[in-house]
């Protein structure tokens, strides 16, 4: 599948801005986001004006729009890194790729620059195989197939909820990795998507993620916030915390994530050994959480995506609300986005 | 000769620890081009078929070799838990050898080329992967966190970066792709170009379809799980050995705590075998496999199985009630797989073996 065979109409992109120059990213990104709309939400903590450049077909939402449609104490959960999530919650596509702003086309190994636009929007159009390992990887790829062995009445696969790419060059690694690793870059380009296996955990990125908006929207969470979150990757985990909740929301609901292609160059940003100094309570928080989600089980009767975040908010506040107030937070804050997304979405449906 | 290299012949990493098993019922030739990588590891030939004909190995190769009189005799009795005219047969390799780690090949495989053209040490590979841990528990999006330039993301928990031991390296092939008969005879054509650099493990809970073409396994760990079944003459099916091992061991590996990886190293898998020969061998299991594999999903390991051998028994259990209804041939492979492990422990006798403080360490396979 080319990009000319994509349907341009069913995909927003959106763009978190934390920088408020977007002339070098988006320029970089323009062979590959010209012909799609986008979403630039800007961070509602931003005080410098946007700077996009000429060509795009773009809407800008500021800290102003949020307050209008969902209200000026609801705001506050998109800030930072969150405010893309603002504009998951207004896009009105079936599909949204979401990179981050310190991001630009990686090359492939032949020296293409990588479409990860159309990488992402293909690895949501074909199905997902998450019951059975395929030790070929992605079965539905030009050049490969299920290999002997696997079941034939598994091979149709399931809908794929999200596909969550990889980075060069700056990996994600957290602050003490990159930091004791201070030279180390991502160069391995590992020519593969899969799908991640049902009841399999993983750390989902934001940096570089795409998802069927249709098909799991309201899972995508705006809802952990450290204490001492910043404008770095290393100093969050709402990503990471909504990648937790979205994967399990999505095995629950019988759909597939996958993960691997496309690759973007992540820019070098930030300094890993001062994000280090900071006091980081993510590590622990990380660590209550999985078991946590190792053994939750979503009721039967949770057969909507609004349900299964509103009954995981509700497992989230009994099990780990004791533990640590950013809990308590994440769950209220999850049963507000419920509402939020409630109520903007049946203004917007016919 | 092309593709020379001399840092495999030095390199041989633990040669004085594994096995390489192979299987054949043809010829050994391939094991020529294998000489760099290969010569300094002890072979154990297990010869398929007629036991009459003489199969020629490679000079300079250091090598034991079993024939079906060979077989009979060893086991006696026992022998017939053995598959005879298939690849399955491998697995008495895997209970003669004496060694921590196995590695089996195919004969019609050959060394590949990595993309910048330097040849491939599957074993130095297969190696490093049964070495380092694996991580089961939660899955590391740059794949295996352990390999040079690469690590745990962002989010990973550090609680789980120990890892568990690595207890199967199970390696993929460039050229003639695993297929089944009916992928097979609907792309011909079609050939693995595909080089994914990566080694991952295979999640807990998560059953994958083991080929036993370019494999190797801790046998100290899983050795007894690593049953190839009974195929080949006599029985309904072929072309399944390495699949039901694969979903036996993995359950084992789940359950006792230890990791499963898939990725490198490449081979060169030349030889397309017929479809319509594979067709006819593999029919039933095609159908077999749609109750086989919710059989391993679903199943449960007791407390007291701490061992591969025991839960091996305990799976032979499970299996004699849980699938003979598919068919009577899973009666039959259940009391076989009772056989194996008999078989095995007779071979390999629990070694009583004293910690330096005195207390007894329960035995190993």
């Amino acid at each position: 599948m080319s990009s000319a065979e994509i349907n341009k109409n069913e995909v927003d992109i959106v763009i978190g801005a934390l920088n408020a120059d977007l002339t070098q990213f988006l320029t970089s990104w323009r062979p590959f986001f010209s012909g799609f709309h986008l979403i630039v939400v800007k961070d509602p903590e931003l005080k410098e004006e946007l700077n996009i450049p000429e060509g795009f077909d773009v809407d800008v939402y500021s800290k102003t729009d949020m307050e209008k449609v969902v209200g000026a104490s609801n705001a506050t959960m998109f800030s930072g890194y969150s405010c893309r999530y603002f504009g998951y919650l207004i896009s009105k596509k079936k599909y949204i790729v979401s990179i981050d702003d310190d991001c630009v086309p990686a090359k492939d190994p032949k020296g293409f620059l990588v479409d990860a636009v159309t990488q992402h929007v293909i690895n949501l159009e074909n199905p997902a195989t998450p019951l059975f390992f395929n030790t070929l990887y992605d079965p539905y790829c030009e050049g490969a197939d299920f290999v002997r062995g696997y079941p034939f009445s598994l091979r149709s696969g399931v809908p794929c909820a999200a596909s969550c790419g990889l980075w060069l060059n700056l990996a994600d690694l957290d602050a003490p990795t990159q930091a004791l690793k201070t030279e180390q870059r991502n160069t391995s380009y590992v020519d593969a998507v899969m799908t991640v296996p049902a009841k399999a955990m993983l750390p989902i990125s934001g940096i570089n993620i795409a998802f069927n908006r249709e098909l799991v929207g309201p899972a995508l969470v705006p809802a952990l916030r450290l204490a001492g979150e910043g404008k770095v990757r290393w100093e969050t985990l709402e990503d990471v915390w909504c990648g937790m909740c979205l994967k399990h929301i999505s095995d629950h609901l019988g759909y597939g994530v996958k993960t691997g292609l496309p690759y973007v160059w992540r820019n070098e940003r930030g300094d890993a050994v001062e994000s280090l100094r900071k006091k980081w309570e993510g590590m622990k928080l990380m660590e209550k959480s999985v078991p946590f989600f190792e053994s939750l089980k979503l009721p039967e009767t949770a057969l909507k995506v609004e349900d299964c975040v509103i009954e995981l908010a509700k497992a989230v506040k009994e099990q780990l609300g004791s533990d640590d107030p950013a809990f308590t937070q994440a769950a209220d804050a999850m049963v507000k986005w419920i509402q939020l997304w409630n109520s903007v979405n049946s203004s917007a449906r016919s | 000769m092309a593709g020379y290299n001399l840092e495999a012949i030095e390199a041989a990493p633990l040669k004085d620890d594994v096995d390489i098993v192979i299987p054949t019922i043809r010829s050994l030739d391939f094991l020529e081009q294998w000489r760099p990588f290969l010569h300094h590891y002890h072979l154990i030939i297990v010869q398929d078929g007629d036991p009459s004909i003489k199969i020629k190995v490679p000079e300079g190769y250091d090598y034991e070799l079993y024939n079906r009189n060979d077989i009979n005799k060893i086991l006696g009795r026992r022998a017939n838990c053995i598959s005879y005219k298939d690849g399955g047969c491998r697995c008495f390799g895997f209970m003669v050898s004496k060694k921590k780690y196995i590695y089996t090949i195919d004969d019609d495989c050959f060394v590949a080329k990595d993309p910048s053209g330097k040849e491939i040490n599957v074993i130095a590979q297969h190696i490093k992967n049964l070495e380092t841990p694996s991580t089961p528990h939660y899955f590391n999006t740059l794949y295996d966190p352990f390999r040079e330039g690469t690590d745990f993301v962002r989010g990973y928990p550090f609680s789980l970066r120990e890892g568990v031991q690595t207890a199967i390296s199970h390696g993929l092939w460039l050229n003639i792709p695993d297929y089944d008969a009916p992928t097979q005879l609907v792309k011909p054509r079609e050939r693995n170009t595909r080089y994914v650099d990566a080694v991952m493990t295979i999640p807990k809970g998560v059953l994958y379809p083991m080929c036993g073409m370019n494999l190797a396994f801790n046998r100290e760990l899983v050795g007894p799980a690593m049953y190839f079944g009974l195929m080949g003459e006599g029985q309904p099916i072929s072309r399944y050995d390495d699949m039901w091992a694969g979903w036996a061991a993995k359950v084992v590996c789940d359950h006792l705590g230890f990791g499963v990886k898939t990725g490198l190293p490449y081979l060169w898998h030349s030889k397309a075998s017929n479809p319509f020969v594979n067709l006819r061998k593999e029919h039933k299991g095609l159908h077999w496999q749609e109750d086989m594999v919710p059989f391993f999903q679903n199943l449960r390991l007791s407390k007291e199985s701490d061992t591969a051998a025991k839960c091996y028994m305990e799976l032979s259990k499970m299996t004699k009630e849980k699938l003979t209804k598919v068919d009577p041939y899973f009666e039959k492979l259940a009391d076989a797989m009772v056989t194996w492990i008999e078989a095995w422990e007779e071979l390999n006798p629990p070694v009583k073996k004293t910690q330096s403080d005195g207390e007894d360490v329960k035995a190993k396979g």
